[in-house]
């Protein structure tokens, strides 16, 4: 049999369901390095892959993160819910506070601090929601950068007709009084689209959503920039992605 | 929490791998983390039921746990391999309960870690799957029908023209013409 007529069995044949006398044809062409069917075996693996993945359903148990961790001989540890655990780190912080008041033991400058602590984790727990919601959008779309260069920032940009999310690594922290600064360009036009910094390990997370629509972007941008934010860039971009 | 959160978003799976095969603990709570869901939301959509699919995803993790040292981690892809290795384990599942034969399927094969290696795209990507599954859900419900038995069920075409009470021949042929739609659906990334 000739490669064109096998083709249509490369999908069965990556989900290992393919029958005689086809099977036998496909393999024989794969063990002699056909490199059309290798080729299309290839891609027929990568479909199937994701055929798998489309099976979307509801959560597990958390016990069972602990199962497998223990069957595996390894420490458990418990599996929180972003919203569970910053619920409980926006309570913990709050305790804090109230623990502090009532003792009066510590300083205002340390109260001040807690609150700051609880304003940020609060900031975060917001931007994580947005970045969730927007991921479990239908329309979202996926671009990656960074990939290949040598120690580049890199990550990925979700984006949909109304928000974009920017998650990088290897983005060095922002020096003391300077920011990123987040670019939509439309036309060679770049227009603000919001401050952020990255964390002391190099990772960032930013939503943005425009008032007009997304998709009309060419390109995001980020530039570092002074801490307030500037109208235009005005240094070379560390991140541009064509969407 | 966001440090964390932001890390397990943004590494790549090579790290990850090299990491499982020096048996470091955390190294398997971020593959979990990481793939854990989907691999449940696979084998509860095959085996429809809560409790037995968490046993194979138990043993799936465990599986991959114990195999990952053949994995090539410069150039493989663990989500895919996860995948297939979960989806064999429901398969085995079904078959036993259904009392069907083993037939002479690849399964063992098709979870070969070297299948996975040099993969060129990133199948389990947010927008890849969702096309994928938008695709299959245009099909004629025959066509789907059938797709989803070759997958989610492990048959072959003889098993799925039974279950169908069609000729062998009407099955290939919903296949082929499935594949095809998909492809056009897909813009490629389909061989058919």
């Amino acid at each position: 049999m000739t490669c064109d007529e096998l083709r249509p069995d490369y999908v069965l044949y990556a989900m290992g369901v393919l029958e005689d006398p086809e099977k036998t044809e496909l393999r024989a062409h794969l063990d002699r390095g056909c490199e059309t069917c290798v080729a299309g075996i290839r891609e027929a693996r990568e479909f199937s892959s994701s055929v798998g993945a489309s099976a979307d359903g509801p959560e597990p148990s958390r016990q069972l993160r602990n199962r497998v961790l223990a069957v595996a001989g390894t420490v458990s540890q418990p599996n929180w819910h972003w919203r569970t655990a910053w619920q409980a780190a926006a309570v913990v912080a709050l305790l804090a506070i109230g623990v502090i008041v009532y003792q009066n033991q510590e300083t205002t400058a340390a109260i001040a601090e807690a609150r700051q602590q609880l304003k940020q984790s609060n900031l975060e727990a917001a931007s994580l929601r947005s970045a969730l919601a927007l991921l479990q959008t239908p329309e979202t779309r996926e671009v990656t950068f960074g990939q290949g260069a040598p120690a580049p920032p890199r990550g990925r940009i979700f984006f949909n007709p109304a928000s974009i999310l920017l998650i990088a690594s290897n983005l060095p922290a922002p020096p003391a009084g300077k920011a990123y600064e987040m670019w939509i360009i439309r036309g060679g036009r770049p227009t603000p689209a919001g401050l952020f910094a990255s964390t002391a390990q190099g990772t960032a997370l930013h939503v943005y959503t425009p008032t007009d629509f997304v998709l009309a972007t060419d390109t995001v941008a980020v530039t570092l920039e002074i801490a307030a934010g500037v109208d235009a860039p005005t240094s070379t971009p560390v991140i541009a992605v064509q969407l | 929490m966001l440090p964390l959160i932001l890390a397990i978003l943004t590494k790549g799976d090579g790290d990850l791998l090299v990491r499982l095969q020096r048996r470091d603990p955390q190294a398997l709570a971020e593959l979990y983390d990481r793939y854990g869901r989907m691999v449940f939301g696979l084998i509860l959509r095959m085996v429809q039921d809560r409790g037995t699919a968490e046993d194979l995803v138990q043993e799936t993790f465990l599986r991959v746990w114990n195999r990952v040292g053949g994995f090539d981690a410069e150039h493989g892809a663990v989500g895919p391999w996860l995948l297939a290795v979960a989806r064999n384990r429901a398969i085995d599942y079904l078959r036993y309960r259904g009392r069907r034969p083993e037939a002479a399927l690849e399964l063992n094969e098709s979870e070969n870690p070297a299948l996975f290696a040099d993969l060129k795209s990133d199948p389990l990507r947010f927008d890849t799957v969702r096309q994928v599954k938008t695709a299959l859900e245009k099909l004629p419900a025959p066509q789907r029908e059938a797709i989803e038995l070759a997958y989610f069920e492990g048959m072959s075409q003889t098993e799925i023209a039974e279950r169908l009470r069609q000729p062998l021949g009407t099955v290939k042929s919903w296949m082929r013409r499935a594949l095809l739609q998909m492809r056009e659906e897909l813009g490629g990334g389909v061989p058919a």
